[in-house]
């Protein structure tokens, strides 16, 4: 029925029911159902696996080079995996593979993501499967239309990009996932698109998330639609802070005033934040490398400094922008009542 | 409507202390409905981007954000204290002394120029113009370009006087730019606070000293920082004259009494007011006494070239970026003496002075007279221009 060719198709969600039930019952029934990989089919005798003999090894002990190598890895692959697996000391490692392996990454891309992410081999299975369920429940595999089957390319990117996300807990994300849509006013597709492009959102302290977003919407005069283009949280804050700051010194950027409006037209988000140190110094900033080191590091003391003051003090409000002279009273008035102003009207 | 606003006390909500404002900063809530909300800075910056964006074109970015962080420092050191390791304590910080440095390279480069053209006939190579004629002995030692290190402030020694005086380091170049020889009179015309009178202190060539100043309270700042650097024995020998008198007078009752003159004119002063709020003078209040500036510092100029004798040298100077209060202000006093007065006054060429500290501080290219000292992040100095004139007559 199946052949041992890898089909990237994820399978349905039935699918996944059935093959999840099988496995707390026979942990060891990889070699039934819907695994292209093995070609198990002919060997009649694991056909029928007997469920004592099966149940009485313990999962962790199933990895061996043999269901590794069943799995479509190559020899040296294999053995990388064995490695890792063996020094990790996971107990559940057969079925974090399989999880992974019927989100449709192939072998290869599993290796790499063990290579950047040990950690991801102590997981247990269903923890992997549930955590990997609410991603998708969250958008992050929604295709465009219902016509079009669905196309597996965001979620399987973003845990090969950044595999530390298996490693976060169902709350963690949806705490990072409320933040954006309650405080920071995202649409659920731009807050589905921000965990998408960053994925280290969800490892970052909220209140910075959340400071970082105050500093551009009121310090940049930036919105959301132009936040989410110019992937603004794959930045630091203070790279953000540098790279504006420097423009904005130089007199290339305003902040706009209560109407919105700029005496001078505001390069967009993207063309600073999205290219490289060169290019941005080049064609935005128009100055030399050696201006804008010096300036990171003035910057640099000027925050430490005043990181320092603020510890003296028993204030636990964020720390606030003091970099400008030229701010407006009615900036930071906006600024520190912006949980006030900007909640959505609840009747 | 006004707002019923308590004007003497602001409560400072991040911190909860609370801060009294003086007279000066407060609104008036008869009329105001709220606080000020364009500072003097940034009417002074929109003043500057207006102007200066025109005058100096694609080099105003990289002046602008200069001016707006930290200023650079640099360590004039005070020759008259008995500190003995003063320069090896801060060169082991990583500072040198620009000036020795600057000058032994200019040297070099000369007596290798020389040894070329005493082959040739060159008419544009005049050794004797190139070669740099200013006092050796001042020393001021700065941190590498792109350093930005700070200088702990000065330690008094066992007398009590400072090892250094801080200041922006391009405030010596008119000092030195001067060339005060031994035995010579020098007026400072505009004193206060003392920087640059203790430069000229420093040359050890100055028989007498006149320092003036128009405001009372600043000429006590002077005198306190005469104090702290001079050993009592030299203040007392009456080598130094300081009085809080209107500069423009001395130009009659003092006229050519003076080898040396350094009109230090109150200017915009153009970095304090993009940075700090207090007395700006680009306030809205103030707006009359900035635009009879240019005539002030005019009317100063002239004071200073009658006080000179005939063969003297005056050195202008500011810390603005303007052209109306530099190359203007330098060439109407040189077109008034001439015309009202009958001086005939010559402007002596900076070009080789500039080249020489080129390497420590941005010159502004191609100024119809003097030289500008341009901040830049990598050599945050200035906004320095100074224009040196000799008196003919």
């Amino acid at each position: 029925m199946y052949s041992t060719e890898q089909h990237l198709l994820p399978p349905s969600i039935s699918q996944i029911v059935r093959w999840m039930w099988r496995w707390s019952v026979c942990p060891v029934a990889v070699s039934r159902g819907y695994m292209p990989f093995c070609s198990t089919q002919q060997k009649p005798h694991q056909a029928n696996p007997s469920p004592i003999s099966q149940v009485t090894h313990r999962p962790g002990n199933q990895l061996t080079l043999c269901s590794l190598l069943k799995m479509g890895f190559s020899e040296t692959q294999a053995k990388e995996m064995h490695e890792g697996a063996t020094k990790s000391r996971g107990k559940h490692v057969h079925s974090v593979l399989t999880a992974l392996l019927l989100l449709g990454l192939n072998p290869s891309s599993i290796l790499k993501i063990m290579q950047k992410c040990p950690e991801v081999y102590s997981l247990k299975g269903a923890d992997l499967q549930q955590r990997i369920d609410h991603l998708r429940k969250m958008g992050l595999v929604e295709g465009v239309s219902l016509s079009v089957p669905l196309f597996p390319g965001s979620l399987q990117r973003m845990i090969s990009r950044y595999p530390k996300v298996m490693l976060l807990p169902v709350k963690r994300v949806n705490m990072v996932s409320r933040l954006l849509r309650e405080k920071c006013l995202f649409t659920i597709h731009q807050a589905t698109d921000i965990l998408r492009d960053s994925p280290e959102v969800l490892e970052q302290d909220l209140s910075k998330l959340e400071y970082k977003f105050q500093y551009a919407y009121f310090r940049m005069g930036v919105r959301q639609p132009e936040m989410v283009k110019a992937k603004l949280f794959r930045l630091s804050l203070s790279e953000l802070r540098c790279r504006h700051c420097f423009l904005e010194q130089r007199g290339l950027y305003q902040t706009p005033d209560k109407k919105g409006q700029t005496l001078i037209l505001n390069p967009p988000l993207k063309d600073i934040l999205c290219v490289s140190e060169e290019t941005y110094l080049v064609q935005v900033a128009m100055a030399d490398a050696d201006e804008f080191h010096v300036f990171r590091k003035l910057m640099a003391r000027e925050q430490e400094e005043e990181g320092r003051e603020d510890e003296y003090s028993s204030d636990e409000e964020l720390e606030e922008d003091k970099d400008d002279d030229e701010d407006d009273d009615g900036l930071h008035r906006r600024k520190r009542h912006w949980n006030t102003g900007y909640k959505k009207d609840r009747k | 409507m006004a707002a019923s606003v308590l004007t003497r006390f602001c409560i400072n909500k991040s911190k909860g202390s609370i801060r009294f404002i003086q007279r000066r900063y407060r609104v008036k809530t008869k009329w105001a409905a709220t606080r000020p909300t364009f500072p003097a800075t940034e009417l002074a910056l929109h003043n500057f981007d207006t102007s200066y964006s025109i005058q100096l074109r694609d080099l105003w970015p990289s002046i602008r954000v200069a001016m707006l962080s930290e200023q650079k420092y640099g360590a004039l050191i005070n020759s008259f204290s008995s500190a003995p390791n003063v320069i090896t304590e801060l060169e082991a910080q990583g500072c040198k002394d620009f000036i020795s440095i600057d000058c032994t390279r200019n040297e070099v480069h000369q007596s290798s120029l020389d040894s070329m053209t005493s082959h040739r006939d060159s008419a544009e190579l005049d050794p004797a113009a190139l070669q740099p004629s200013m006092s050796p002995d001042i020393k001021c030692l700065v941190f590498p370009k792109g350093d930005i290190s700070r200088f702990n402030p000065a330690r008094p020694d066992s007398s009590g006087i400072l090892g250094y005086y801080l200041l922006d380091a391009a405030s010596v170049l008119p000092v030195l730019a001067l060339d005060v020889q031994p035995g010579h009179t020098v007026l400072d015309l505009c004193a206060a606070p003392g920087g640059k009178t203790l430069a000229l202190l420093q040359t050890h060539s100055v028989n007498h000293l006149w320092a003036n100043d128009l405001s009372g309270s600043r000429t006590m700042r002077l005198r306190r920082t005469l104090q702290s650097y001079l050993p009592k024995e030299f203040l007392e020998e009456n080598k130094i004259h300081i009085t809080s008198t209107d500069g423009r007078q001395l130009g009659m009752t003092e006229e050519k009494s003076f080898e040396r003159v350094l009109v230090d004119v109150p200017c915009t002063t153009d970095r304090h007011s993009a940075m700090v709020e207090e007395n700006n003078i680009f306030k809205r209040s103030r707006t009359k006494e900035r635009q009879k500036l240019p005539l002030l510092q005019t009317q100063l100029l002239l004071a200073g070239i009658q006080a000179t004798r005939g063969g003297g040298n005056i050195v202008y100077s500011t810390c603005s970026l303007s052209q109306l209060q530099n190359e203007c202000v330098v060439q109407q006093a040189i077109s008034l003496a001439q015309q009202e007065l009958g001086i005939t006054v010559q402007v002596q060429d900076l070009r080789w002075f500039a080249q020489c500290f080129s390497d420590t501080f941005h010159f502004a290219p191609q100024l119809s007279v003097g030289e500008l000292v341009l901040p830049h992040l990598c050599a945050n100095f200035g906004p320095i221009y100074m224009c040196k004139l000799q008196r003919m007559n």
